[in-house]
């Protein structure tokens, strides 16, 4: 840029400090964390846990295989997977029971909440909160949300408020890999304090006004307090990394993205999470492709990605959104050669790293919210199978969340609405 | 859900009872634990858990009596896992628990109505209507009413009961072909239900409200901020999009907070502030550069890249239709810092225009693929006779501008070179006969349109000596004065000492570091007094609301905004609750204000959901015609329309019929409408129509586009959104594992008989008789608001049928008739476009007690035609508008 002969002083950025959008700030361990768990002795299998997710399903003729079980004939989608055919499971004939609605039915990707239909408000904690709650507190970011597109992520915290997701592939990196400066550092120290007096007072006030205006707002002043206190654990939290350098990586800023095109902004987010993983700096992710997302320069598409999942049966429509749909599946599966190929404390860093590929929609067309498209690979499961279930009659999806729950050692009964440990999933 | 249940049955309170959680059931809790939870108090010897609120007037508890022993805990409402885990081990952590279960369980506990009593009342009516598909054998849809108590203290068995009364009120049941009911019979039973369950409801909205405390929107936190601070930097974007419910992001039951929204508050607080007291630090700087049309558009000023810039011809700059992405950029244009600026198109003149114009658009954006975001500054219309056009727009640091002709219908020259670029060489686009767009040069300067820094400095340091702001030494006695105003203009009422002392010594604890002043001091306090749920929520106590908290309302419904001074002073004065006519007047001169743009604009994003007009694209090889210019002019259009139907008092009728609306020549192109006399140059004008079925505001291009997905239309989706919107009848959600109609838009079936099936069903067809003959009647219209006469490619696949029959048993062959209709229904639409008035302006949709309030809302404006403006201060003098 041109300097026009004025000093700005300091840059609107410098607030940059507690922007945290997408990145949950570190959590200690806490007391009414730990009972829960507290009986649990198994060793966890797995350590990580990335849940991919569409605004827009998968067509569903080209996703799912037409036979079940090991032998499995490989579905037009699944052919350029081969390779990693014993790495991930598909599953099909699932769902999240009572969730419905359409597009509102995002909210519930993760968190399998209920939405009565579409009608509901509220929501619950999503899954890779919950893991992030739990396990978080040990590396700098306890979980980070992505989006390829907007602000919007289908992760919850547990009283439904949805956490904003990071957009900028620049940004991510940057927070995640380049050291604030040591002013910068100075800064963030000061505001975490300042914040943390704050939220002492804001807290007091809360407290008043629940005298103050009775007892049909008192929830919604709970809601205050936990607020608050979470938000003074995390800045205690996160005072302790302000001044701890970050892990060095191998790569370029990715500031050459083509923000048009949601693949090459899913190829960079999905390298930027292998470098997250690898580094250790967070071991719970979610990376959402939303509904609005961009697919200018894809070869052979010339119309945009909503449209083109309002296909209408329409031929021409259908094939260029296999092609979208094809290209994010294979992103999806060259993460998965990837993290193959980069070496866990032992075996490969896949063997620890669950990853889920899922949307809320299994039609698009009709907004059906059945039979949602489910590929799982990693983590140490035993893959190379198609889980087939009902097409009509659809098995309970969270069963496989309770599944990544307790490969994380994290031993519940159940999540959600689960009703026990997905069939067929070892 | 899950319930605590009493451990022995019958009989009253005492401190051994205990309660425990109906599953994972690890804890039991005795009264006694009860009263340990502060403030709970359970006085066992009066069979009744009672509450002693702080500050509450009456001096005696309002107590709750407990008849059956069941709370009910909403998990939602808790603050630790436990809905997935065991439940949590020591009584602290139930603490929350406890105390939103109270809270849901006490709404409904208030009753002294007999429930046997009214019950039995019922029992005759039930068995001759109901029982023979709702009893414990057939209990269709769920509904066993045999056994159903009427026990309306529990929220579910009160919408058990509501629904009921609504259903039988509504006549969807008993079904059609089921015999009915007697008038007399019916009304005895329904009076039987409503009064027990409009008592319950007052009984339960005098003491908790109707509304719980609701959070500013991000749209309302950046016109506060904006409003005390006088800044104007967006702060929109720095905070998590509002959740919406009912149609309007208002509604508190939808806003949940945690601490990523408390997070985001302390930075955005903190970068409003910033930038107020940086602008009270220096004059505000001053930016002006004008730019020729060679520096514009010469090949020589090319920047680094691809050359897509303008053409340049004889002093003037020129751009033509070309398709290639960032086309029209113009790199010496970007902007040395974030700001807003004033953008002055000189001479602007069109190349061979069609009917008088050529239509372009103006953007800024970086313009580069990695950052590949335009922003539109505005609509540029070019005639033959030469202008400057001004705009005013928001510009983010080193974007440029790009100016050029954005008319789909216009033909698209090549663009005479390779690999990405643009050259003109050799080339008479003028002569071939393109559109082109052409100036003699771009002024642009930097301007601060909210506030001057006088202004600033006095909304920052108030009553404090500003040029002493330097001054290290900690002050009290310096500080208050200050912080109190402050508290006071953002906290929306008079603030006590108690309240502001902590942030006082926030302030005086900032200033005893090192090199810090009075600026310092006041930016730390003032950042925690903008997180305080004091300025974020609307803080209104049960009953009637109080002179502030009327202010507030008002204030925001109108103008999405903090109360200005001469509403705060009537307030302080109290005259709002004492003088019966202040609302009125005050609503009124909110109304004639500017700021009023904000509430049109308000209700067309969330009433209208033009909010929603980028969530699907049209297809372009199928909508051909639509592009940016056509959609801006159809928002406008749709604006401006509903802006003089409120500002002028237009009959609420006008939604759906009338012989005017406000077009440009783009869009009465795009929509086909030919004699229209429009002056070129002129904009948005208001024209007569020709022709019925587009007049009225229900049919415009804007609805018509957001209710379709841009490949295809629904009867579904327009019937229930004009059902919601206009009609105010309200569908409730489809049964769960119904899927919709897999739309085929190859043309050789109508979505309407891939419907037939679906609703013919009967158990399908009880919602959808009232959701789909909107729908039908609607369905001449394409997805971008064209007329149509068939599906399919240019129309030639099946042909639509716009027949159908309204739930209330009118025969309708289209959209002429369907229009006359409703027209002739004013008192609906007046009261439907209440209902939403309401749930936009108090936070919470009408209940079931409200329906008085709402039937008040047609019977006032009656006389004034259901005038939309009338209709607005019927709201304002509704109950409900005036109480919590």
């Amino acid at each position: 840029m041109k300097n026009v002969n004025f000093n700005f002083g300091k840059k609107l950025s410098r607030r940059a400090a507690l922007r945290n959008a997408g990145f949950a700030m570190g959590l200690p361990i806490l007391d009414a964390m730990v009972p829960a768990f507290a009986n649990t002795e198994s060793l966890p299998k797995a350590k990580r846990f990335i849940g991919v997710s569409l605004s827009l399903g998968l067509h569903g003729p080209s996703l799912v295989p037409e036979t079940a079980g090991i032998g499995y004939k490989p579905s037009p989608y699944l052919k350029s997977l081969q390779d990693l055919r014993d790495d991930f499971t598909v599953v099909s004939g699932t769902s999240h029971p009572g969730v419905a609605g359409g597009h509102t039915a995002e909210g519930s990707i993760f968190s399998a909440c209920p939405n009565k239909n579409g009608g509901s408000s509220t929501n619950t904690i999503s899954l890779d909160q919950l893991m992030s709650k739990h396990l978080g507190h040990e590396t700098r970011f306890p979980s980070m949300v992505l989006n390829t597109g907007s602000s919007s992520s289908p992760s919850y915290t547990e009283n439904g408020a949805m956490i904003p997701a990071a957009e900028d592939p620049v940004k991510i990196f940057n927070k995640l890999f380049k050291d604030d400066s040591a002013k910068e550092q100075d800064r963030q120290a000061e505001l975490i304090s300042s914040g943390r007096s704050i939220m002492d007072i804001v807290g007091g006030e809360a407290k008043a006004l629940q005298r103050e205006l009775g007892y049909g707002d008192r929830d919604k002043l709970e809601d205050w307090f936990t607020s608050v206190r979470e938000l003074e654990q995390r800045l205690e939290a996160r005072k302790s990394w302000v001044r701890t350098p970050k892990p060095k990586v191998k790569a370029e800023v990715p500031n050459k993205v083509d923000r048009d095109n949601t693949i090459s902004i899913e190829h960079a987010m999905l390298e930027i999470v292998r470098l997250a993983f690898q580094t250790d700096s967070t071991r719970f992710i979610t990376l959402h492709v939303p509904g609005n997302a961009k697919v200018n320069g894809i070869e052979g598409v010339d119309e945009g990605y909503h449209s083109l999942s309002h296909h209408g049966r329409d031929e021409e429509k259908l094939e260029q959104l296999s092609i979208v749909e094809q290209a994010v599946i294979n992103e999806w599966a060259g993460f998965l050669r990837d993290l193959k190929a980069a070496p866990g404390e032992q075996g490969t860093l896949l063997d620890e790293t669950m990853v889920l590929l899922t949307s809320n929609l299994g039609n698009a067309s009709s907004h059906d919210n059945r039979n949602m498209p489910v590929l799982f690979g990693g983590g140490g499961f035993q893959h190379g199978r198609h889980l087939a279930f009902d097409q009509k009659n659809n098995y309970p999806l969270p069963n496989l969340y309770l599944n990544a729950l307790h490969q994380l050692g994290l031993e519940s009964e159940y999540f959600a609405t689960s009703t026990g440990l997905m069939e067929g999933m070892v | 859900m899950s319930w605590f249940k009493r451990g022995n049955e019958g009989g009253n309170f005492k401190d051994e009872d205990t309660f425990s959680l109906g599953h994972n059931s690890l804890e039991k809790l005795s009264v006694a634990d009860f009263q340990r939870i502060r403030p709970i108090r359970v006085s066992h010897t009066k069979e009744r858990i009672g509450s002693s609120r702080k500050g509450a007037k009456e001096s005696s508890p309002f107590r709750l009596k407990l008849r059956s022993i069941q709370i009910v805990i909403d998990y939602s409402l808790t603050t630790n896992n436990s809905r997935y885990f065991a439940a949590p081990r020591r009584l602290e952590r139930l603490h929350c628990v406890l105390l939103g279960a109270v809270t849901l369980a006490s709404a409904s506990l208030l009753l002294s109505a007999e429930p046997s009593d009214v019950r039995a009342k019922l029992e005759t009516f039930l068995s001759d209507n109901c029982y023979e598909c709702h009893d414990d054998l057939t209990d269709e849809g769920d509904l066993n009413l045999l056994d159903l108590e009427f026990d309306i203290e529990d929220p579910g068995n009160f919408e058990t009961w509501r629904a009921v009364h609504d259903a039988v009120s509504h006549g969807d049941m008993p079904p059609e072909d089921e015999t009915q009911p007697k008038g007399e019979a019916k009304n005895a039973f329904l009076s039987s239900i409503q009064k027990p369950l409009i008592q319950a409801d007052r009984e339960a909205r005098q003491l908790f409200g109707r509304v719980q405390t609701r959070r500013l929107t991000r749209r309302e936190y950046e016109h506060t901020l904006h409003d005390l601070l006088g800044i104007d930097i967006p702060l929109q974007p720095m905070l998590p999009e509002d959740p919406t419910l009912h149609g309007f992001e208002t509604v508190a039951e939808a806003q949940h907070i945690s601490h990523f929204n408390l997070s985001a508050y302390l930075t955005a607080a903190d970068t409003a502030l910033e930038e107020a007291f940086r602008r009270t630090e220096k004059e505000n700087k001053v930016y002006s550069r004008t730019f020729t049309a060679e520096e514009l558009g010469s090949e020589k000023n090319r920047g680094s890249g691809n050359y897509r810039g303008p053409d340049f011809q004889n002093g003037r700059s020129i751009t033509w239709p070309m398709g290639l992405q960032f086309y029209g950029r113009m790199p010496r244009t970007d902007v040395p810092e974030s700001g807003w600026y004033r953008v002055t198109l000189k001479n602007v003149q069109s190349v061979n225009p069609i009917n008088g114009v050529v239509w372009g658009t103006l953007r800024s954006g970086f313009c580069s693929s990695n950052a590949p975001m335009m922003f539109p500054v505005g609509i540029v219309e070019a005639t033959p006779q030469k202008r400057d056009i001004v705009f005013e727009a928001w510009i983010e640091e080193d974007h440029n501008l790009e100016i050029k002709p954005n008319d789909s219908s216009y033909k698209r020259p090549g663009s005479g070179a390779t690999g990405g670029n643009v050259s003109y060489k050799g080339r008479d686009l003028k002569k071939d006969g393109f559109q082109g767009i052409a100036v003699t040069g771009i002024k642009m300067e930097r301007i601060y349109p909210n506030a001057n820094r006088d202004q600033i400095i006095q909304n920052v340091f108030a009553a404090v000596d500003w040029k002493g702001r330097k001054d290290g030494k900690p002050n009290r006695q310096v500080l208050a004065p200050a912080i109190k105003r402050f508290a006071n203009r953002a906290f929306r009422r008079p603030v006590s000492q108690e309240q502001i002392d902590p942030w006082i010594d926030l302030a005086a604890k900032e200033m005893e570091k090192p090199g810090t002043g009075i600026s310092d001091g006041l930016h730390a306090a003032y950042r925690g007094i903008l997180c305080s749920p004091r300025f974020l929520t609307f803080v209104e106590t049960p009953g009637k609301l109080d002179d502030h908290a009327l202010a507030a309302r008002l204030s925001y419904m109108v103008w999405n905004s903090m109360p200005d001074r001469a509403l705060r002073l009537l307030a302080d004065q109290g005259k709002l609750t004492s003088d019966p006519n202040a609302l009125h007047k005050q609503l009124d001169r909110l109304l004639d204000h500017p700021k009023s743009e904000r509430f049109i604009a308000s209700l067309t994003d969330q009433w209208l959901t033009l909010n929603q007009i980028d969530f699907t694209t049209p297809d372009r090889r199928r909508f051909t015609t639509f592009d940016p210019i056509v959609q801006d002019a159809m928002m406008q259009e749709t604006r401006t329309f509903l802006k003089h139907l409120i500002l002028d008092d237009q009959p609420v009728s006008k939604l759906i019929l009338a012989d005017h609306s406000y077009l440009t020549e783009r869009l009465a192109r795009f929509y086909g409408m030919k004699n229209i006399n429009l002056t070129p140059g002129n904009g948005l004008q208001r024209v007569k129509l020709p022709d019925t079925h587009t007049g009225g505001l229900v049919s415009q291009g804007a609805i018509m586009k957001v209710t379709a997905d841009g490949t295809t239309t629904s009867p579904v989706v327009r019937g229930i959104w004009i059902g919601e919107r206009i009609l105010g009848i309200h569908i409730p959600p489809p049964p769960p594992g119904v899927s919709a109609v897999e739309p085929d838009i190859r043309g050789a079936v109508s979505i309407r008989d891939q419907l037939a099936k679906h609703s013919n069903d009967e158990s399908c067809s009880a919602c959808h008789r009232k959701i789909d003959p909107a729908g039908f009647a609607f369905e001449n219209f394409d997805p971008v608001g064209l007329w149509r006469t068939g599906y399919g490619a240019d129309n030639k696949g099946a042909k639509v049928d716009p027949s159908g029959v309204t739930p209330d048993g009118k025969a309708f062959e289209g959209i002429n008739q369907w229009k006359q209709h409703y027209a002739s229904r004013p008192d609906m639409l007046a009261k439907a476009f209440g209902e939403n008035l309401l749930t936009y302006s108090t936070g919470a949709p009408p209940r079931f007690s409200d329906k008085w309030d709402i039937q008040q809302i047609a019977n006032r404006t009656k006389d004034e035609n259901y005038g939309m403006r009338s209709i607005v201060h019927a709201v304002v003098a509704t109950e409900a508008f005036r109480n919590k």
